[in-house]
């Protein structure tokens, strides 16, 4: 569903993403690790449209993210990093109006709005203002603007970031269950999540690909040990 | 058409949602009151002094009396300020929290997210300037009289209405969105032409309109309006989509309108007729009132400077966008 092919982006001289290529099939959900600043946040918004590579190939569902960057993007929920919203909309107004923008017409986007504000459990507020709505309850909203063209593909950067323990339980509880119906591409650092929740991981590490591979697979090349000293290795600072 | 249309909606209703509708409203009714109190007071004065065009004073082009001067430069000086108002939060706001990551990466090309937040601010501007259309009446001393004959023109013209009517509706209520763009250009056309012809070609008229002093200005004055008003909210749009911050965008689109204003204070420092002059009366937005627009006097080049700078910056918006992402 996605593929990547020797992805490269300088911000000026310095380069964020240096040759990354990986694949993610078909209803497969995938971890995508790395420390901060490792260029997670940059690949994903390059798949997702908001940047252009400098060099280098993304499609998505066959759709190349540069040439056709409508259709693919038609493809993709994303959700970008810390959710930002319009704060003075209300939730439902403002997933109505993200429903026109990504083309649903009026029956159908009552009906998935329905769906969306039922399965990410906004229902009670959805006459709310977005902006005196709680972190987790804005992160519900951005992940309801994700689903909300029922899209094959989920991009979603840092999905529990600043959750409490409970919410990031019921988010872990969601991903499993979208994760069923939809190929899902989620970055992330706590890696707990990633064993709870992911088929298999890509990371990465000062803009390059450092492991990549099923769950077990990558265990296995790095001799059964748990996933944070894979990770703390691979990311080269094993002193600590 | 469907998400330009839904983010036309979006962004002209988040100028009620937020603060800045009311200031721009607030500041620009003020100021036109307080020159329409001028223009009544010219109008009813007893004696031999007066006002020959009322709308020359009300666009702040008078030079007497002196508070006309003053209410004048202060209307000029506003005038940037408030179309920059009403642009400065269109990208800068987005930019600055973020949200134009989720705007550019739903299925939308860059040019209907210029074309559909220009719409907005334009849809606006045009709504503080409709408000003064409570003026015109005593502006132009008008007198109406149904005498209810309807020739075919009227029927145009009530046709054409009609259209406008369910454009607008249709648009509120997600009409397919070139079913409302239809509406809406034909509707305009029909009571535009039907309006021309049933007052100058018709004997009888459905209203009877008869104005004591000449409405012509008062058109010729708006049409004017409107371009430039057009050219000015393109600049704050094309500034809007440089900087992350609202105020920076506000003070940089007033600082570049104004130099569209200022150099008609220029025109006394030259002799008429040389190259300072000529240049001073093409880029000084008030100078086109004062002369043409306020007598009822339709100058194209004024007009193509309005619509080549709107577009040009428009245009330039696409690109300032599009760049954003090869940063």
């Amino acid at each position: 569903m996605i593929v990547v092919e020797h992805l490269t982006k300088y911000y000026g001289e310095y380069p964020a993403v240096r040759d990354v290529s990986f694949s993610v099939e078909k209803g497969q959900v995938v971890g995508f690790l790395g420390p901060n600043g490792a260029g997670k946040s940059t690949t994903m918004r390059i798949l997702a449209g908001f940047l252009t590579a400098s060099s280098g190939k993304a499609t998505i569902g066959g759709k190349d993210v540069f040439w056709d960057p409508i259709e693919a993007r038609r493809r993709i929920g994303y959700m970008p990093e810390s959710c930002p919203l319009y704060t003075d909309m209300r939730v439902d107004e403002y997933l109505w109006f993200r429903g026109g923008l990504k083309g649903l017409g009026r029956s159908e986007r009552k009906t998935r709005m329905g769906y969306v504000l039922e399965r990410c459990w906004l229902t009670d507020v959805r006459r709310q203002l977005i902006g005196t709505l709680s972190k987790g309850y804005r992160q519900r909203v951005g992940l309801a603007d994700a689903l909300l063209a029922d899209p094959p593909v989920l991009i979603l950067d840092e999905p529990t970031a600043g959750l409490d323990p409970t919410q990031i339980r019921e988010t872990r509880k969601l991903m499993r269950e979208l994760g069923q119906m939809h190929t899902m591409l989620l970055s992330t650092h706590i890696l707990s999540e990633v064993e709870a929740t992911c088929d298999s991981v890509i990371v990465i590490y000062q803009g390059q690909k450092v492991a990549d591979g099923s769950l077990a697979a990558v265990r296995q090349r790095h001799g059964n040990r748990p996933l944070e000293d894979i990770f703390v290795r691979l990311t080269g600072q094993e002193g600590i | 058409m469907r998400p330009t249309m839904s983010l036309i909606r979006r962004e002209f209703a988040a100028y009620f949602t937020g603060p800045i509708g009311y200031v721009a409203l607030f500041g620009f009714l003020t100021l036109s009151g307080f020159l329409f109190w001028i223009v009544v007071g010219l109008l009813t004065e007893k004696g031999p002094r007066g006002v020959e065009y009322p709308m020359q004073v009300m666009l702040g082009g008078a030079e007497n009396p002196e508070w006309a001067l003053v209410a004048g430069v202060l209307f000029w000086g506003l005038f940037p300020a408030v179309t920059g108002i009403i642009t400065s939060r269109l990208i800068a706001e987005e930019r600055g929290s973020g949200t134009l990551e989720a705007l550019l990466t739903a299925p939308i090309r860059d040019w209907q997210v210029v074309v559909a937040k220009f719409t907005a601010c334009f849809g606006f501007y045009l709504l503080l300037w409709a408000v003064t259309l409570v003026y015109v009446p005593v502006l132009t001393d008008l007198r109406a009289e149904w005498t209810g004959t309807f020739t075919y023109y009227a029927v145009v013209l009530l046709v054409g209405l009609l259209f406008l009517a369910l454009a607008k509706v249709g648009f509120w209520f997600e009409f397919n969105g070139w079913l409302v763009l239809f509406l809406g250009v034909a509707g305009l056309g029909l009571t535009g032409a039907g309006a021309y012809f049933h007052y100058t070609a018709d004997e009888t008229q459905l209203v009877k309109l008869t104005a004591g002093i000449d409405p012509r200005p008062v058109l010729t004055s708006y049409l004017g309006v409107v371009l430039a008003g057009a050219m000015f909210l393109a600049l704050g749009l094309l500034v809007s989509s440089w900087v992350k911050s609202q105020l920076v965008a506000w003070m940089l689109s007033l600082l570049l309108g104004l130099c569209f204003v200022l150099p008609a204070a220029l025109r006394w420092a030259f002799e008429p007729g040389t190259m300072g002059y000529s240049l001073g009366y093409y880029l000084g937005v008030p100078e086109h009132f004062r002369r043409d627009f306020t007598r009822g006097v339709i100058d194209t080049r004024p007009l193509v400077l309005y619509v080549s700078v709107t577009l040009a910056c428009l245009y330039l918006t696409v690109r300032s966008l599009e760049a954003r992402r090869l940063r």
